[in-house]
């Protein structure tokens, strides 16, 4: 992204006075929520300020924890050690993934609409850290559970981040047990929102086949 | 454009408003709904130059010169920055050396993350009461908590008063025992000449948006008293493939608001000493404790209800309080009960789910205890006596803000007759008989 576009970008969001993700007229991380579930099909987002806060989130959300076992086809070594200290297994034998990644940066961020619609985990990580703005991660996924559990985690397991000062609602399964703040800063997001919203395929030379 | 400059600007302060009928019986209130936002943090021009400048920098040299900016101004030996203070909490007990299954003994009062950060570091908490005046963790409590498992003790300096820090601190070094601060709400608060975050083995403390000194958005800080602590907890997260590092755009942010701090700082202790000669006046209100030696940093500034004072000793002092906040909120004052629950009482804290199958409470069942609120006889009479102010005193409240807010206490503690109405009429339960509040 342009220096330029990120200096307007910061400008906008501090003029507006809003840089506290628990602020309810905050609008930088839903609209951030909005391009991502656009672009990628999955109905919902939730964003967190790293790769392994998404990588807890997605296997919170489906209800893993210490003592389970998973499948994750292709774990990097850094992936497999927090998965360690979750206190997550992984099986030796292949089987659906637990969840599935992607890693953007400026130069791919334009891969991500082909690389979310090839995968099917029920749980996909999106690696936002490349794109320049410091550690962000969103963890998307069709389930609405592993959203509500997830969403839970990053904020005490508190109901939203708007309403985020009672832990009492009907469902206490959806409470995590171990809460963490996994949030994201707005003027994060609004940035990578910024670089996302920009990202184009490159220009190709020569014949077409 | 989007922007926070104000609408408009408050009325000056005025007696015969004060004298008129409380807002909540079909007077005016003495702050208007449309005057009501309070604007923080303090975003200037300042800021945003130091961001556009820190574009054309490495993020992690941004980020590394901030930490060591602050480390300098809190007075610890070393800094590890992060991406939450709850994140920081977990890397300062790690450099403390807990390890999974020890106990850390924390305060039965305090945000929620104090107690989280000790799970997220496979630790148990131990929950003790609090002192009756400073709200801080009991040394006394403590120290009947000390068990051969007890790996370390964590106050809290809350709401900005340090803690009992040379009490804490003998009782650790009896025990052989780590002393890590949780400074979240306590920046540039001192005992003596020394700032918290450098009291301890290990410190912890929010840098979010909210705090006194507010970074952009998210962001903590760990503090440690040593190299070898200090390895530690930057080892752990490479080891354990924990992303906690702090955004380059928050710490920029924060680089440029750390020189304003001590402004920030002598403003919230101005609008803290205007408060407290109003609410001391009132018979009903009382300010906050602040024992010799100490500075408060007034992240939140805890009032206490005095209802004998008023002729009101006959009622129960947690229905006064939610009439008074009733009638406070009427008048455009946004008073909070910041928690209604001892933390132990909290649904992680009774289920003990943990990172699942109740790890790490397995590992050391005898420290588990089923805790109700009544344990915390010291805790519950603080929550059912008292109201908070939370972003109220900070720059850049203006003085007729304050002004009005103080105005609204003298206001309602005229007027013991309508709260007595409302107490009577009213169906008020006790603080943790209703649902848990993070905040």
């Amino acid at each position: 992204m342009e220096l330029f576009d990120t200096a307007t970008v910061l400008t906008r969001v501090m003029t507006s006075g809003v840089v506290m993700s628990i602020e309810k007229s905050d609008r930088e991380l839903p609209g951030l929520e909005r391009l991502l579930t656009k672009r990628t099909g999955r109905a919902h987002a939730v964003l967190v300020n790293s790769r392994s806060a998404a990588v807890h989130a997605a296997l919170a959300g489906q209800g893993i924890g210490h003592g389970d076992t998973v499948s994750v086809p292709e774990l990097s070594p850094k992936d497999a050690a927090f998965l360690a200290w979750l206190g997550v297994e992984v099986a030796d034998e292949p089987g659906p993934a637990a969840f599935e990644h992607i890693a953007l940066d400026a130069g791919r961020a334009h891969l991500l609409d082909e690389q979310a619609r090839a995968l099917r985990a029920p749980a996909l990580v999106v690696d936002l850290t490349g794109l320049g703005f410091g550690p962000a991660a969103a963890l998307l996924t069709d389930d609405r559970t592993v959203w509500a559990r997830a969403e839970r985690l990053k904020i005490f397991g508190a109901y939203d981040l708007r309403t985020m000062w009672t832990q009492e609602e009907s469902e206490t399964d959806l409470i995590p047990g171990v809460q963490f703040n996994y949030r994201l800063s707005p003027l994060v997001a609004a940035c990578a929102r910024m670089a996302l919203s920009q990202a184009v395929r490159p220009l190709t030379t020569g014949a077409p086949s | 454009m989007i922007t926070d400059f104000p609408s408009a600007p408050l009325p000056l302060p005025s007696a015969e408003e004060v004298a008129s009928e409380l807002a909540a019986l079909g007077g005016e209130a003495l702050i208007p709904k449309e005057l009501r936002r309070t604007l923080f943090p303090v975003i200037t021009k300042e800021d945003v130059f130091n961001l556009m400048l820190s574009q054309r920098r490495a993020p992690e040299k941004v980020v590394a010169d901030f930490a060591e900016a602050y480390r300098s101004y809190v007075g610890a030996a070393y800094a590890l920055p992060t991406a939450s203070g709850t994140s920081s909490l977990h890397l300062a007990l790690v450099g403390a050396g807990v390890q999974p299954g020890d106990e850390v003994i924390v305060p039965a009062f305090t945000f929620i993350a104090t107690a989280q950060a000790v799970v997220a570091a496979h630790a148990i908490p131990v929950f003790v009461d609090i002192d009756p005046r400073t709200y801080c963790m009991d040394p006394a409590a403590a120290a009947a908590a000390v068990t051969d498992r007890t790996r370390a003790i964590m106050p809290v300096h809350v709401h900005g008063l340090p803690a009992d820090v040379p009490a804490l601190r003998a009782l650790a070094d009896k025990h052989g025992i780590a002393l890590v601060e949780d400074a979240s709400h306590a920046h540039s608060a001192r005992i003596g000449d020394r700032v918290a975050g450098s009291f301890g083995d290990a410190a912890g403390q929010s840098l979010m948006a909210d705090k006194n000194f507010p970074l952009g958005g998210e962001g903590g800080i760990a503090f440690f008293a040593t190299e070898e602590a200090h390895s530690r907890a930057a080892e752990y997260t490479v080891r354990h493939g924990i992303d906690y590092g702090m955004s380059w755009v928050a710490a920029a942010f924060g680089h440029s608001q750390l020189e304003r701090l001590p402004y920030y700082d002598e403003i919230r202790a101005r609008n803290s000493r205007l408060i407290a000669d109003t609410l001391n006046s009132t018979g009903l209100f009382r300010a906050p404790y602040v024992p010799e030696g100490h500075v408060h940093a007034y992240n939140m500034y805890r009032i206490t209800l005095l209802p004998e004072a008023v002729g009101l000793g006959d009622l129960p002092v947690w229905a006064v309080k939610e009439a008074v906040h009733e009638l406070l909120v009427a008048e455009g004052v946004p008073a909070r009960e910041w928690q209604n629950t001892p933390i132990p009482c909290h649904l992680p804290f009774t289920h003990r789910a943990g990172f699942g199958n109740g790890y790490p409470f397995t590992l050391n069942p005898g420290a588990v205890r089923d805790h109700r609120p009544e344990d915390f006889p010291a805790t519950l009479a603080m929550l059912d006596s008292t109201l908070v102010l939370c972003r109220e005193l900070r720059s850049p409240v203006e003085y007729e803000r304050a002004l009005r807010y103080a105005d609204a206490f003298t206001k309602v503690a005229r007027r013991p007759d309508a709260i007595r109405k409302l107490v009577e009429a009213g169906d008020y339960r006790r603080p943790y008989e209703k649902a848990a509040r993070l905040g």
